[in-house]
Order: C-alpha cells, then structure tokens, then sequence
C-alpha cells in the first residue's frame, strides 16, 4: 500500500514539474516577445530608463552611487552582489528584488539560507536592496533580529531528492 | 553643497542646503532629528565608500541617506 502511494506522488510530482515547465516556457515567450522588454546587460547604460518607471530608475541610480566598484560589477552582470556581515563576517548575496532577495553563503560561496527583512512601506527595488546592504554591513545583528529566516528550496533539488530517494 | 537624501516611494527625495549657512545647517539638524525619531537611519559614507550609520546630525557630512526603519519580510 505504501509503494502504491509512493508510486501516486511520483506520478503527481511528474505532473506537477511537467506542468510548471510549460507555464514557464509559455511565460518566457511572451516576455520575450514584448518589444519594451530590458536586457539585463543593458541596466546600467544611459538608455536603461528607457521602459522603466522614474522611481525604479532612481532607485537603481542610488543604488549604483553606493555600491563599491566590485559589487556594482558583480551587480551588473549577476544582477546581485555580496556583502560581508559586519559582525559574523559572513557572506550574503543581494540579489534584484524586494523580497526574499537575500541569502547567506556557506564558506564554498553556495546560497544556503534565506533572510527576509526590508524597509518599512513601498520602496522600489533599488531603494531596498541599498538599505539591505547597509543594514548587513553596519548593523547585521539587528537586521537578523528583525528578518524572517527562510530555506532555499528548488524545485529541480527536491525533484532529484525524490527520485534518489525513491 | 550638502544633501539629505530620503527614501521614499517616488525612489529618493533630495534636500540640498548650503552647509555654511547657520539656518539651513539647523534646518537639516531637525530634518535629521525628525527622520531618525521616526524610525529612519541616517548612513553616510565615508572617503573610502565605507556606509557609516550616524546617530547623531553630522554637520560636515555631504551626503547623509536615510531609509526607513527595517521590518521582517
């Protein structure tokens, strides 16, 4: 009965995978056919305004006064960049986004666990990634004190567990 | 010229003042003041680049950055 079971999840995991994959590809196209759309690689030249709204562009002008030469080099071709705890001396990455953005790296540089904690109120992208990296590189144990702690969890991971497991 | 820059939702709001000027420099103390009672932290950065989290009004800062108080996301 148990194997009949297992055999069901199976068989509603591969389901499930097959049919994320296709909303994803489905989702992919129709960004890509948007004529708007942004390169990554094209953030940060002059024209990137264009297609962005004035606050997000702001923000991310702010942001690139403030980051060191190395994390605005790491930004602009990862679209994240690390910082070093002020207290632990731990690593974590910062990556484009509002939430759920950052992640503290094991010493091979892996992204392990997942810290959430932003500015109060609505503040674009840039805004909060700034206030992110301040906060971890001057004050990390307070802004640990107030985050959520979260685990990264990829669908592929979990997939390859399952199978291995099963 | 000096500047307090103040997150917000339109990306940042900028108060220049001339630091040399006795009623603007206590106009950008009780900026500072109002902002940092409110929860915001108040960053500066120093020669190197190094972010520095100031407590009190730096009168010699030329650029201070305040960002709201921080909450679990």
């Amino acid at each position: 009965m148990f194997r009949q079971l297992l055999r069901n999840a199976k068989e509603r995991l591969r389901l499930f995978l097959s049919e994320r994959r296709r909303r994803a590809r489905v989702i992919r196209d129709s960004l890509r056919r948007q004529p708007g759309r942004i390169e990554p690689s094209s953030r940060f030249v002059p024209s990137f305004r264009y297609g962005y709204g004035e606050s997000e562009a702001r923000g991310l002008e702010l942001l690139k006064e403030w980051l060191s030469p190395e994390q605005f080099a790491q930004y602009d071709a990862k679209s994240y960049f690390e910082v070093t705890g002020c207290h632990s001396g731990k690593r974590y990455r910062i990556s484009h986004g509002t939430s759920m953005n950052i992640y503290e790296l094991d010493g091979a540089g892996r992204p392990r666990v997942g810290w959430c904690f932003v500015p109060k109120g609505y503040l674009v992208a840039g805004d909060v990634m700034l206030a992110q990296k301040i906060a971890l590189e001057t004050d990390e144990r307070g802004a640990l004190t107030v985050a959520n702690k979260f685990f990264r969890v990829s669908i592929t991971e979990l997939a390859i567990d399952f199978y291995r497991g099963g | 010229m000096a500047t307090q820059i103040v997150m917000d939702r339109t990306g940042d709001t900028r108060h220049n003042f001339d630091a040399k000027n006795a009623d603007a420099l206590l106009k950008a103390e009780e900026r500072f003041r109002e902002l940092t009672g409110a929860g915001f932290t108040a960053a500066v950065r120093t020669a190197s680049g190094e972010a520095v989290v100031k407590r009190t009004f730096d009168p010699n800062a030329e650029e201070t950055l305040f960002f709201p108080r921080l909450v679990g996301g």
